[in-house]
């Protein structure tokens, strides 16, 4: 019966997606990094999902469909991505992980991320991130998707969003370095290089 | 007792952010912990990248507006024909 069907879609609807708004919201958030946008965002995912909710399956991974229609929409309309962008070797960025550790062991500051308060330092870092990187950063840093997730939210292979992944990490300790020194907390940033190629 | 071959700290390094995210086999997570509770070398750059991820995951900020937000989206919802909201 139509009605029944309806109404079945919509229980299912307010159970399964209407839950993740908040997750929603801020991922969208993250992604647009402004708020008139994010709010529109945050709102056709909601629509599209709606429209399109015969094609999720029940009892699957909601949250993760409702990213992916939102980075989908949020990609549209973009000319970003297009651009064909080299990226290292995921175990090549893991291995330059090192020099920044030894870095700023060098610089007394192999401690800094218990002992100094970096979140805004963290944000405008994640800010000034380009997008790629962040979104990596964003998917399974702060929303915790594990790297298949992440994969497939982004529409990449997982072995390009471990190479994002690692070298957006390796940016951002980069940035929260250059801040400690810049507040004084170091001495010598000349010291701390970092390959950025792309 | 199942013996683990020692890893050597370069094959350690090469996969520490998966360790940290728990991306690999149980059987290779065993083994990098057990390199990293004897490795002198190791260790510090491991809490070095442990803390530098739970800083990151803190800084997840919500949405500062959410309610607001959440009244326009259920009605847009209702308006497409969403029963049960707004």
């Amino acid at each position: 019966m139509l009605h029944s069907g309806k109404t079945s879609r919509d229980e299912q609807f307010r159970a399964e997606a209407l839950p993740w708004f908040d997750d929603v919201a801020r991922f969208a958030l993250s992604l647009a990094r402004d708020r008139d946008e994010a709010d529109d965002l945050t709102q056709e995912t909601f629509l599209r999902a709606l429209r399109s909710w015969h094609q999720y399956t029940p009892g699957t991974e909601c949250r993760r469909w409702l990213f992916t229609i939102c980075r989908n929409h949020f990609l549209r309309g973009r000319e970003r991505d297009k651009r064909v962008v080299s990226y290292d070797d995921p175990e090549v960025e893991a291995l330059a992980a090192a020099s920044i550790h030894a870095a700023a062991a060098n610089r007394g500051l192999g401690d800094i991320f218990e002992r100094v308060d970096l979140g805004d330092a963290v944000t405008h870092a994640l800010d000034a991130l380009p997008a790629p990187f962040r979104e990596a950063v964003v998917s399974v840093d702060l929303e915790d998707l594990a790297y298949d997730a992440a994969a497939e939210v982004l529409g990449v292979p997982i072995g390009t969003v471990r190479s994002r992944l690692f070298r957006g990490r390796r940016l951002l300790q980069k940035s929260l370095l250059a801040y400690a020194t810049d507040a004084g907390l170091a001495v010598g940033l000349d010291t701390i290089r970092v390959e950025d190629k792309g | 007792m199942t013996m683990h071959p020692m890893l050597d700290c370069d094959a350690v390094m090469r996969q520490l952010w998966d360790y940290l995210d728990g991306e690999l086999t149980p059987e290779r997570m065993k083994q990098i912990g057990a390199h990293l509770a004897v490795c002198q070398r190791c260790y510090p750059q491991y809490q070095f990248e442990r803390r530098f991820l739970d800083v990151l995951a803190a800084a997840r900020n919500d949405h500062p507006a959410l309610d607001q937000l959440r009244l326009r989206v259920m009605a847009a919802l209702k308006d497409e024909g969403l029963a049960g909201v707004g």
